[in-house]
């Protein structure tokens, strides 16, 4: 009985070493597994924010050396229909589009004559949420941190912080003391040069705002714009914001009856016929925020909105001065 | 390799990596405004204006001087947040010289 027990013993002490090392075995295996996931849940996260740093095409190509503190250099719309916003803009302005993909991002480039005009941008907006698409204006700085430090010590929030867009730049998006969002952009390749804007091109921009005269005076801190006060009605102010001898943009108190609407930078595009092109605004799905109106230079001045409602305007700019200047 | 080691180190793995999206992306610093959790780059909604814009009377105008060359008269010795032109100094305009001609 003695050696048959202890070869049960034996027998039993050998099965238990086994099953401990069947299950050790699969205790690492699983581990490993474990280990292997998460590496692999781990990149799946990262990956987005490591491919969002693909690059965005150059400003200006062939790069330049040419730099303009202080002038709008570049615009884009973020949309929640990238296509929508194609189809109108390419039927009203006759903008083509270079689609590209930009880490997670879809971007289309658009242009006219061979021209980089805007930026646009897809991303989605949930149903619960009450956003309105808008173009953000990126303004030319030499030096985004300064620009950034400048604008923190006056009273700005810092929207986006300073980062390297690959072949774009440096760039940043602020709020300013009154609460417009815009952005600065240190372009890797020159600022673009100081010409008349072609019919289809932005021309011009203005900030609308609460107070124009200490919105300035934060402006002139960070662009070292001159400014220049012209004729207003009765409890507004028209002022011009200048650089390299050029004016950039001007600085509009908010309607006053109005006063809800939140300060913004609203950015026009040259058109040949105001009135032509804000009715088809309307017919491609837009919609018409004022109406055409003619402005201090003699031209017709509109505020349309596309199909998702991102404000913008349209501005005649005839060759020759007309005689039908509003004072 | 002990498995508690193991599993510590993938314990360790998990959240480091998790983290490091999270440290990678830019979040909303108010205002409406700021990036999604996907996107490192890019431009975010504004609050609504398009319910409400508008209401611009028959002196508001916006657009820029034209003609130039005009003098001006300085801040017309009103005080001013910001630095007025020099008195002097010609109203400037838009750039009226096109791609071509340059």
């Amino acid at each position: 009985m003695q050696p048959q027990y202890s070869l049960n013993l034996n027998d039993s002490i050998s099965q238990n070493i086994a099953r401990q090392r069947r299950l050790g075995l699969r205790r690492t295996g699983n581990v490993l597994r474990q280990s292997v996931f998460a590496a692999l849940l781990g990149l799946a996260c990262t990956a987005p924010a490591f491919s969002a740093q693909a690059s965005f095409p150059p400003l200006v190509a062939p790069a330049s050396q040419e730099h303009h503190v202080g002038k709008i250099i570049f615009v884009e719309l973020l949309t929640p229909d990238l296509a929508a916003a194609k189809q109108f803009y390419g039927s009203l302005f006759g903008w083509t589009f270079n689609d590209m993909h930009v880490g997670p991002m879809e971007y289309t480039e658009a242009s006219l004559n061979g021209q980089v005009v805007a930026g646009l941008i897809h991303k989605s907006v949930a149903s619960n949420e009450h956003k309105q698409p808008a173009w953000l204006s990126f303004i030319a700085v030499r030096d985004v941190d300064a620009a950034k430090k400048a604008a923190v010590e006056h009273g700005a929030k810092v929207l986006l912080e300073p980062h390297n867009v690959p072949d774009r730049g440096r760039e940043a998006v602020f709020a300013d003391p009154q609460g417009a969002v815009f952005a600065v952009l240190a372009s890797s390749s020159g600022d673009p040069a100081d010409v008349l804007a072609a019919p289809g091109e932005w021309i011009w921009s203005s900030l609308i705002t609460l107070d124009p005269d200490t919105d300035a005076a934060f402006y002139q801190t960070l662009f070292d714009y001159e400014v220049f006060e012209l004729p207003a009605g009765p409890n507004s102010q028209h002022l011009m914001l200048a650089s390299d001898n050029y004016a950039r943009a001007s600085a509009n108190s908010l309607p006053a009856d109005k006063a809800i609407t939140p300060p913004h930078w609203l950015n026009y595009v040259r058109v040949d016929d105001t009135a032509k092109m804000a009715a088809k605004v309307v017919a491609l799905g837009g919609k018409v925020l004022v109406e055409p109106r003619i402005d201090r230079h003699g031209g017709k001045v509109a505020v349309v909105a596309d199909t998702s409602g991102a404000p913008f305007g349209l501005i005649e700019w005839p060759e020759t001065e007309s005689k039908e200047v509003s004072k | 390799m002990n498995i508690f080691l193991l599993r510590r180190l993938a314990i360790v793995t998990t959240i480091g990596l998790l983290a490091m999206p999270l440290t990678a992306c830019v979040t909303d610093v108010g205002g409406g405004y700021g990036y999604g959790g996907n996107v490192a780059v890019g431009v975010d909604y504004y609050e609504p204006v398009g319910g409400v814009y508008g209401a611009w009377g028959p002196g508001y105008q916006v657009g820029p001087y034209r003609g130039g060359g005009h003098p001006w008269g300085g801040g017309g010795g009103r005080a001013h947040s910001y630095r007025p032109a020099a008195a002097g100094r010609s109203m400037p305009s838009i750039p009226s010289h096109s791609r071509g001609s340059r």
